[in-house]
This record gives C-alpha cells, sequence and structure tokens, in this order.
C-alpha cells in the first residue's frame, strides 16, 4: 500500500492549491495536468513499450483541432467532442505506432517526427476547417467548468484518472508484456508475447489519452493555432517521460510536473527552457539511465547478502497435465547461404527424458534448438509434436503448446523484479482482456494473484525465491540462469529446452542444476539440454545426440557415447 | 517552368544527399544514426552568414570557418553523445542521447543568432538568373566535389580504406591494430564537413535559419531509408529523386500536400523495404 | 616446463576476464618461449578465444601479463601488434570490400609508409596463392584463400608472437596443412606461434608445447613428445577423471 503514498500526497496537494493561490496558478496546474493526461498514456509507448515516439505533439494537435472543430462547426456539446477528440485520437494513435513493428529506433522516431511536422503543415493549409494561420476557438465549458478552478480540477480529475489506468495495465500482464518487448524482445516471443496486437492496443490506449488531452488544451488555450503546438512541446513530453524513468509511473509524474513548473520558477530561463531540457535529457542519458524513478527507488539501493546460494527445491514441480507425445525432428536441413548448419537431422524428444544434444563448435545444436522453438524455419523436413507438425517461423506459438526454453545469454529484463521476469513466462496463461486490465476488474485481479502465486512457486523450485522482489539486472550470472529456468517452469511445460545452462556457473550449482534438471524429467517434462560440459551430459542424460557438422554423429545412452570412438575423435579432432 | 523544377529539385535534392551521406559517415564508423546531421546542415548556413554576412569576412575564409565549425560540431558529437553510449547494452541510448544534442545545437542558435530565416550572402555575385542562378548550381556542384572527394579518399588514400574496413568490421579492424578511435573521431570531422558544405552550398536557397537543422533531419534522413544504411550512391540517387519528386509535387499540388507526398512516399518505402531499395535484408539474431 | 627459455616471451599470470558479468577465465597461468610453438586444446566454451582477447588487448582483464619484457596492463589491441604480438582473431574475418593488397596495407597502417609496401610482399611470399590474387577484393577469396590473408596480415607486422586463433575452421584438409605449415615455417624464423585449434593431431604434430584449458581454467600443461598426452587430453576433454584430479 505504500506504493499508493507519493500519488495520494501529489494529488492530494493538487487539491488543497486552490486554497493558497491565485488563478494564474489555475492556468500551470491546468496545464501540467493535461500534458499528463497525454504523457500518462505516452509513458506505456515510451518508458514502458521502449518505442520511441517523439512526435507525439501530432496527436496533441488532432485532438485539439477535432474538439474543437465539432464545438464550432457542429455545435456538439463539449464533452461530447473531447470523446470524439479521444476516438481521433486513439485512431491515429495506431497509425502513428503501426511503423513501429517493423521498424526500429532511429527509424521509427523519424516516421513520429515526420507525422509531426506534417499534421501541423495539414492545419495550416486546411484553412476551411482549421482557420489556418488565424486558428479558431476551443471548445468553451458550462459552469461550473468555465471558471479557471473549475476547469482545473476536471483536468485534475481526469489526470488522476490517466494515472489510475496505465498504473493498471502498468501492473497486468501487459505492462510485463511491454516492458518484456522493450528489454527482451526474443524472450518475449518465447513466452509467447503477441507483439503487433499488444502495440496496437497501448498505441489505441496512449492515443485516447492524447486526444482527449488535445480536447483540453483547446479548452485551456481557448483559442488554437498551429503555432501553440510546436515540436518543443513534443520534445518536452518525451524528455519528461526519460527524466522520470523508464518502467515507471512515479517518476514520469514528477518529471512532467518538474518540466511544466520549472519555467515559472525560473522567468529569465523561460527562453531557454528548451535548451535546458534537452541538456537535461542528454545529461539523463550518460549519467543516470534511471532517472527519477531510480532515485526513488530506495529498496533496490539495499546490499543483497553477498554469500547467497541458490538452492533448488526440485519436488516442488508440478508436471504437465497433457501430455501430446514427443518432439519429433524428421529429415530436417536448413542452409544459412551455402553452409548447412543442419543436415537431414532426425530426433526424438521424449516426454520425462532427459535428451543431451552435444557437438563441436557449429555443429549445428543451438540451431536445432531455434528449429524446434521456432525462430527458424528448416527448408527440407519437419518438426512435430505428437502427430501434429509445429508451425514454421512462429516462436509466439510455442508456449501455447507448453514449450519453453531459456538462452545462451539469459534474456532478462533487467529494471523489473526477478518475480515478474518470472511472470512474464506465463502471459499466455492471463484470461483478463487489455480493457478489464485497465479497468482492474475481477478476472484481472484473480489473474495476478493466480500468476504470482505460480511464479513463486516456479522460484522456489529453482531456490530463488529469497530474491524474488530483487530487479533483476543485480543478480549473479548463476542466478540469471537459474531464474530463465523458473521462467520456463511456470508454464508447467511439457517440454523444455535449455540453451548451455551451465555455462558459467560454479561446480556446486552445476551438480544442483543437475538435480533440478532430473527432478524435471521425473515429473514427465522433457528436457532438451544443450551443452558443453561433457561430465553434466553424461551425468544425467538419458539419451545422447552427437552432432557434427549438421548431422548426428551418434545417439544412444550416455555409456554408448563415452564408448564411442568417433565421437572422442570428432571432439578431439582427428 | 519544367527548367525551374529540374533546377530546384536537383538543387535541394544534392542537399538532402548531402546530408544523407552525413547520416551515413557517421554511421558506417560507430553504427550510430545521429541527430546531428540536419543541425550540421544549419550550421554550415548559419556559420557561412555569419562570417561572411555579419562579420565581413572574404568568401574563401568564411567558408572555410564554416566547415571548420561544423567539423568541430561533428567532433564534440563523437564526444559528448555517441562515445559514451557506444558501450552500452541499450541499443537506442543513442537515439536519445544524438536527439538532446541536436536539440541544444538548434536551440542555442535559435537564441543567439536568430528565430527568424536571415539571407545568406551571394557568393559569387554572378549575374545569371532563372534555372542557371548561383544558388541552384552551387549546390549540385558542392554534392559532385564531394562525392568525388570520398571516392578519391576511399579508393586512394589508406586512411580511406581504413574508414571502410571499420566501417565493415569493426571488430577485426580493431583486432588488426588500427586505430579505431582516432579514425571514428576523423569521420564524424569529415561528415562535419559534408554536412556543413551541405548547408554553405545551399545557404542562398535556405538561408540561414535555425530550423531547417529539423527539417534536413527529416529531408536528408529520407534518402538514406531509400539507399540503403551506409549506401552512399543510394543517398545520393535517393536525395536527387527525392528533391524532384518534392519540387514536382509542390509545383503540382501545393508545399503542403507535397509534403504530405513525401512522407507517404517515405513511410511506404520503409514498411515494404526496411533495408531501403538498394540495401540487403539484414539477418535475425537469435 | 622444460622447454622454455630462460626468459620467456609472454608470461600470463592469474588472469580473468569475461563478458560484462559471465566470467569466462578463473586465474589462467601461461608462459611462451621466444620460437616455439604453443597449441591451445580445449573444449567449446572454454575460454580459448577468451584468452586469446584478452592477451591482445580486445577484451579487459585483471592479474599479470608482460610480453617481451613490458607489462600488457592496459595495453591496446594497437600498442600490442606495435610491440610484436599480433592477434589473428578466428572465422577469416578479412575485409570483404577492399583488395587483397588493401587489406594487408591496413595491417600496416602503423608502419612508416615507405616500409609498408615491402612488408607486404614479403607477407605474401609465404602464400603465393593469394599473392595472384592480389587485386582482387577480399570477398572474391574463397574461404581457405581468406584465412590465408588474415594469416599474412598478422606477418605484415613481423610478429615476435603470432596468434592463430582456429586457422583451420572450415577449411579442407589440404589447405589445413597448407596454413600450419607456414606457422613451421615460422618458427624458423624465431617467431613464437600460439596456435588455438579444434583438430587435436594436426596442432601436436606442429606444436612443441601444449596447453589445456576447461571450464576458464587451464588443466593440462605438456611437452607434445609425452607419451601419455592422447589419455590426459581426453580426460581435461570429457572431464570424468580429470575433474578431481584438479581439484
Amino acid at each position: 500500500m505504500t506504493r499508493v503514498v507519493p500519488y495520494l500526497a501529489l494529488f492530494g496537494a493538487a487539491l488543497l492549491l486552490p486554497l493558497f493561490s491565485n488563478d494564474y496558478w489555475a492556468v500551470i496546474g491546468a496545464r501540467a495536468a493535461v500534458y499528463w493526461i497525454l504523457v500518462g498514456g505516452l509513458n506505456l509507448v515510451v518508458g514502458f513499450g521502449g518505442q520511441l515516439a517523439i512526435g507525439y505533439v501530432a496527436l496533441l494537435t488532432l485532438g485539439a483541432y477535432t474538439a474543437s472543430v465539432m464545438v464550432a462547426r457542429y455545435d456538439l456539446n463539449p464533452f461530447l467532442s473531447y470523446g470524439a477528440a479521444g476516438v481521433v485520437g486513439a485512431i491515429a494513435g495506431v497509425i502513428v505506432g503501426l511503423p513501429a513493428l517493423r521498424l526500429r529506433t532511429f527509424y521509427f522516431a523519424m516516421t513520429t517526427l515526420g507525422f509531426a511536422t506534417i499534421v501541423t503543415q495539414v492545419a495550416l493549409a486546411w484553412q476551411s476547417v482549421t482557420g489556418g494561420g488565424i486558428g479558431l476557438s476551443g471548445p468553451a465549458l458550462p459552469a461550473p467548468f468555465d471558471s479557471q478552478w473549475g476547469f482545473y480540477l476536471l483536468a485534475v480529475a481526469l489526470a488522476a484518472l490517466v494515472t489510475r489506468l496505465s498504473a493498471n495495465v502498468a501492473h497486468s500482464r501487459f505492462g510485463r508484456s511491454l516492458v518484456a518487448i522493450r528489454d527482451a524482445e526474443v524472450a518475449a516471443e518465447a513466452v509467447g508475447i503477441a507483439k503487433p496486437r499488444l502495440l496496437a492496443t497501448v498505441f489505441l490506449f496512449s492515443g485516447a489519452c492524447a486526444g482527449v488531452a488535445g480536447g483540453l488544451f483547446a479548452t485551456l488555450q481557448s483559442y488554437i493555432t498551429p503555432e501553440a503546438f510546436s515540436f518543443d512541446l513534443s520534445v518536452t513530453f518525451f524528455i519528461a517521460i526519460l527524466v522520470g524513468g523508464r518502467g515507471s509511473i512515479l517518476g514520469p509524474l514528477i518529471g512532467n510536473i518538474i518540466l511544466t513548473l520549472l519555467p515559472e520558477f525560473a522567468a529569465p530561463l523561460v527562453a531557454w527552457s528548451t535548451f535546458l531540457y534537452a541538456a537535461l535529457l542528454l545529461a539523463i542519458v550518460l549519467a543516470m539511465p534511471g532517472g527519477i524513478a531510480a532515485l526513488l527507488d530506495f529498496r533496490n539501493r539495499r546490499p543483497l547478502p553477498a554469500n547467497r546460494s541458490i538452492v533448488p527445491q526440485p519436488l516442488r514441480i508440478a508436471g504437465h497435465g497433457t501430455a501430446r507425445g514427443a518432439i519429433e525432428l524428421k529429415n530436417v536441413v536448413l542452409a544459412f547461404g551455402g553452409v548447412r548448419a543442419i543436415d537431414g537431422l532426425d530426433m526424438t524428444i521424449r516426454p520425462g527424458e532427459v535428451h543431451g544434444l552435444i557437438g563441436p563448435n557449429g555443429s549445428g545444436k543451438t540451431t536445432t534448438l531455434n528449429v524446434i522453438s521456432g525462430y527458424y524455419a528448416p527448408q527440407q523436413g519437419e518438426a512435430f509434436l505428437g502427430t501434429t507438425p509445429l508451425p514454421h517461423g512462429a516462436p509466439q506459438a510455442r508456449a501455447a503448446l507448453g514449450i519453453a526454453r531459456t538462452f545462451q545469454t539469459p534474456r532478462l529484463i533487467g529494471e523489473a523484479s526477478v518475480l515478474d521476469n518470472v511472470m512474464i513466462g506465463a502471459t499466455i496463461e492471463g484470461r483478463a482482456s487489455f480493457l478489464e486490465s485497465v479497468l482492474c476488474l475481477p478476472r484481472h485481479r484473480a489473474d495476478e494473484k493466480r500468476l504470482k502465486a505460480r511464479a513463486m512457486d516456479a522460484l522456489a523450485t529453482v531456490g530463488l525465491d529469497a530474491l524474488a522482489d530483487v530487479r533483476a539486472d543485480r543478480l549473479q550470472h548463476s542466478e540469471l540462469r537459474f531464474m530463465e529456468i523458473a521462467r520456463g517452469l511456470i508454464l508447467n511445460p511439457a517440454f523444455i529446452l535449455l540453451d548451455e545452462p551451465a555455462a558459467g556457473l560454479s561446480g556446486e550449482e552445476i551438480k544442483r542444476l543437475g538435480e533440478l534438471i532430473k527432478a524435471m524429467a521425473q515429473q514427465g517434462i522433457g528436457v532438451l539440454l544443450v551443452e558443453h560440459h561433457a561430465d553434466l551430459i553424461f551425468d544425467i542424460c538419458d539419451r545422447v545426440t552427437v552432432l557434427n557438422l549438421g548431422r548426428e554423429l551418434a545417439a544412444g545412452t550416455p555409456a554408448d557415447i563415452r564408448a564411442h570412438k568417433e565421437v572422442v575423435s570428432a571432439y578431439l579432432g582427428a | 517552368m519544367l527548367a525551374a523544377i529540374l533546377a530546384a529539385g536537383l538543387a535541394v535534392g544534392a542537399t538532402y544527399a548531402l546530408i544523407g551521406i552525413t547520416y551515413n559517415l557517421m554511421f558506417s564508423a560507430s553504427r550510430v544514426m545521429s541527430f546531428t546531421a540536419g543541425q550540421l546542415g544549419m550550421a554550415g548556413g548559419v556559420l557561412g552568414a555569419l562570417f561572411i554576412a555579419r562579420l565581413g569576412l572574404p568568401v574563401i575564409p568564411g567558408f572555410i570557418l564554416a566547415l571548420a565549425g561544423c567539423a568541430l560540431i561533428g567532433v564534440v558529437t563523437e564526444y559528448v553523445a555517441v562515445r559514451p553510449v557506444l558501450k552500452a547494452l541499450d541499443q537506442h541510448l543513442y537515439v536519445l542521447s544524438t536527439l538532446g544534442l541536436a536539440l541544444m545545437i538548434q536551440q542555442f542558435t535559435a537564441i543567439e543568432w536568430s528565430t527568424e530565416p536571415q539571407p545568406f550572402p551571394r557568393l559569387l555575385g554572378l549575374s545569371t538568373t532563372g534555372p542557371w542562378d548561383e544558388k541552384f548550381w552551387l549546390p549540385i556542384l558542392a554534392c559532385a566535389v564531394a562525392v568525388g572527394g570520398l571516392e578519391y579518399l576511399y579508393r586512394h588514400t589508406l586512411i580511406g580504406r581504413a574508414f571502410l574496413a571499420i566501417a565493415e568490421d569493426n571488430f577485426a579492424a580493431r583486432a588488426l591494430g588500427l586505430p579505431e578511435r582516432n579514425l571514428r573521431i576523423a569521420s564524424f570531422a569529415l561528415a562535419g564537413v559534408v554536412g556543413g558544405l551541405a548547408g554553405f552550398a545551399s545557404g542562398e536557397l535556405l538561408l540561414a535559419f535555425f530550423a531547417n537543422g529539423a527539417m534536413l533531419n527529416f529531408l536528408g534522413f529520407v534518402p538514406v531509408a531509400l539507399g540503403g544504411l551506409g549506401n552512399n550512391r543510394g543517398a545520393v540517387i535517393g536525395g536527387l529523386a527525392l528533391g524532384l519528386f518534392q519540387q514536382a509535387a509542390n509545383f503540382i499540388v501545393g508545399g503542403v500536400f507535397a509534403s504530405v507526398a513525401v512522407f507517404t512516399v517515405f513511410i511506404l518505402v520503409l514498411l515494404l523495404r526496411p533495408q531501403g531499395l538498394f540495401g540487403a535484408p539484414v539477418a535475425r539474431r537469435v | 616446463m622444460p622447454t622454455s627459455a630462460p626468459e620467456p616471451l609472454l608470461t600470463v599470470a592469474g588472469l580473468t576476464a569475461g563478458y560484462g558479468k559471465i566470467g569466462v577465465l578463473h586465474g589462467v597461468d601461461m608462459t611462451i618461449a621466444p620460437g616455439e610453438i604453443v597449441a591451445l586444446l580445449g573444449p567449446n566454451g572454454a575460454g580459448k578465444t577468451t584468452l586469446l582477447r584478452a592477451i591482445s588487448g580486445l577484451l579487459p582483464w585483471t592479474g599479470q601479463a608482460r610480453f617481451a619484457g613490458q607489462n600488457l596492463a592496459g595495453v591496446s589491441p594497437r600498442d600490442a601488434a606495435r610491440r610484436g604480438l599480433v592477434h589473428v582473431i578466428e572465422g577469416h574475418r578479412v575485409f570483404t570490400q577492399l583488395s587483397v593488397a588493401d587489406n594487408l596495407l591496413l595491417a600496416g597502417y602503423d608502419l612508416p609508409a615507405r616500409d609498408r609496401a615491402q612488408r607486404v610482399e614479403e607477407a605474401l611470399s609465404y602464400f603465393p596463392e593469394i599473392a595472384a590474387k592480389r587485386a582482387d577484393k577480399g570477398g572474391a577469396l574463397s574461404g581457405g584463400q581468406q584465412q590465408m590473408l588474415a594469416v599474412a596480415q598478422g606477418l605484415v607486422r613481423r610478429p615476435k608472437l603470432l596468434m592463430l586463433d582456429e586457422p583451420s575452421a572450415g577449411l579442407s584438409p589440404v589447405l589445413v596443412d597448407r596454413v600450419l605449415s607456414v606457422a613451421a615455417a615460422l618458427r624458423t624464423n624465431g617467431t613464437a606461434v600460439l596456435l588455438v585449434e579444434q583438430l587435436i593431431e594436426k596442432a601436436l604434430g606442429l606444436a612443441d608445447r601444449v596447453y589445456a584449458m576447461a571450464q576458464g581454467k587451464m588443466v593440462l600443461e605438456a611437452t607434445t613428445s609425452e607419451a601419455n598426452l592422447p589419455h590426459r587430453l581426453e580426460q581435461a576433454y570429457f572431464g570424468q577423471d580429470a575433474v578431481p584430479a584438479l581439484g
């Protein structure tokens, strides 16, 4: 509950403002609130989703003109005109956002910047509707909202609402998925997150926020011209989020307040304000990438116990309910350029068995794993689960089939807690829709409770439950490996594919890992183990396949393999 | 009239192409797309007007000083906004650091120079007018000189080959003992010169105006997106095509809708061929 | 260390290195004498490439390392190459857009301009196959020729110690012998070679001494003449008996 205290304090102070100050501050305060309605939505796109939308002033412009035109020309009720602005903003938000599905960072930033330029130019040119450079008046509200303080309180109430809604999204599987896309996109695919749908929904939401903010902005300004929507304003929104800190709501809220109020306290600096914001952006990026949120994150400044060890409790693993049969590769061929990375491979991974996959560098081990988990589409042959073919090149479809995996380099969300990192693994099991999550309806709350309990179980299984609340980037490398296994186990998978899980672990940790893997198999999970540690492989595998140059060199029990002359010589390179 | 479209289109197109090359030069040395590329073009125009029109220097020293100033901005970009984030795992930090620096340059110019477009001096004072006016052919000449100069650098000098080596495989270049950091600084200085040249040569056309930076940032990036990252030939073709398209659309449907048309084409090309019209697709990374 | 000269060329002691959080090398010791060929073996992921990168300054490291009487701490790859410590990285990564001759000229970037051409010719004299293709682009060469070019790039510096990382990877047996024969030729000039190889028999046939790594540590050091070597190597690779023995 301490989480809400800062918000209550901020909005409580906002409610007290009318008692202490004059009308001028009502305008400034209302401006901060209106900006926050946009920034609060944009925060999900930029701060959580990591999409560098720098031209959001375009949506503010659209919202402002929509509301003003609706009132001025069609005599619409001003509140309904805000609704219309929200709808236009939402549609435009999706249009602006969709390129993010194909374009990365700088490219996407450029498209939003281009869009911002265009909208202003159209507003200037389309005189018959927008009044061109002369402008038009914004929607005027009826009493009691026609006074400065009346409008102020309306804006603050809506700002509080946006805060609550965006926090609901942030603390749902949708918020976690956004951060996963931002920091660990490959892992996000492996756990079944559908990026296009998620991003479209979030762009819709933040576009609606921006549109409504535009309508309110037009009322606040009482008269709008294209000049009011400068690119500087867009930059201010964007910088408020980064100054506040990515993946936080409170930080950007404070950042937004500071950036709006700063020029009021330092009048001589008004002309330099954008320059100072830009300098602030540079300073934040170079010196304090966590922003205000990192400053406020007292909990993660406490030192962690130095001599902690990972003690898995393998007995807690829940088996997978329905076994759909084995994973089977039939005559799989995959070539990169002229090189055949996999050259006609047959392999069967059975439920309840540990299947080791070894071979020299470049023999095709990880490539095989990537075919099974859907990152690569084989050029010939087929991978089956039971009798159904696994869809090619669709990694996000694997989680639903009960196939989990880990990565050679742990893919983690450094700024999220260990618990959140594990909960990501069961994203597809959430039942509440985005709307239910936004409104924090019962199904959403049930989802959160259930997923949290399962994540704690999975963490206890791998022996990391004591670190559940710690930011993941504070963990040691070996702990991250176990965390990834927990992220797989939360799914109650039928199969788990482990890509070099022992790399970088100490001898003792490797032993515990081995016991954990054996316990997984005993509960009916099929394990594919790609490893270099030959001793671990020979110790725990039921079956071993040795690859060389993309083909099976040998297959059988560890004892068979150990005695196999060709294997020894392939390893020793003779 | 056709001649006017051609002259204006090729002139602005050559300017966009030069900014595109500026992006490429910085990218090749560091894998960073920098928002300062367009600002360098703006600075070339403003510094030229400052040295020649306001301070009264002759054209040649004014030209050299303007380019030197831009080279300095390029080096500052490397030191302030690029080097500190190169090691960061987070790949998009450079977008933010270069954006911050670019905005600082732009705002500084707006406050200390002017927020209104200022006239740029006549450089040669030739009496030709119409499509043959110097303001049209100077940017084209500058583009040709820059492309020729870069070609000479890459083909006939060791440092030019070292630039190519770093662009192709930074790690291998480092392992070979090439002074990668110095070469990167040199690349950014060179990018500054090319960007400054774009702004200086097009000064009579675009004037000395702080907002040119943002405009060139976008319109100079379009040729890069069309031609493929790091591909200078693609940037020149893309830049000239963009300039002609923009001026033709300007004439046919009017300025505002010309911008809409440019933007639409840009988005479509990016969505259909993210690697550019002349680029090769990039492999996946699992 | 029977064949070690009294004054080693390279001494590494307690070297630790890794990538970010991931520790790869946990206190590695090694010495190389002038003019000897040392094979560095070990299974995948043991840390051989990381060790080479640390020594040549491509990766930060802690511990001690001296080369030719000077401390290597904080030395960049460029400085290392100037001192005669040259690293030919894995995967024949030559510059495909540049000609063979330009690839070699770049290797001599720090040399006085008047010496460059001569050094390039000298390096090419080891590889007549690519000398004939000096005007061709690096990308037009076959994998084996690219590897020769990569080794030739290393030779332009006239190294005291040449570190070759898997020069045989992806090459046909004939080409492997061809590349490795150059290492033997270098020994006669007094150049030391540190050879990372997967082809163990080839490496042992060439080397004077051998080191083997596993899990970021040295697990074996021997002369190649030692009788029990194959068995000890197998233990080092498969770990079963070797792990308790090394404690």
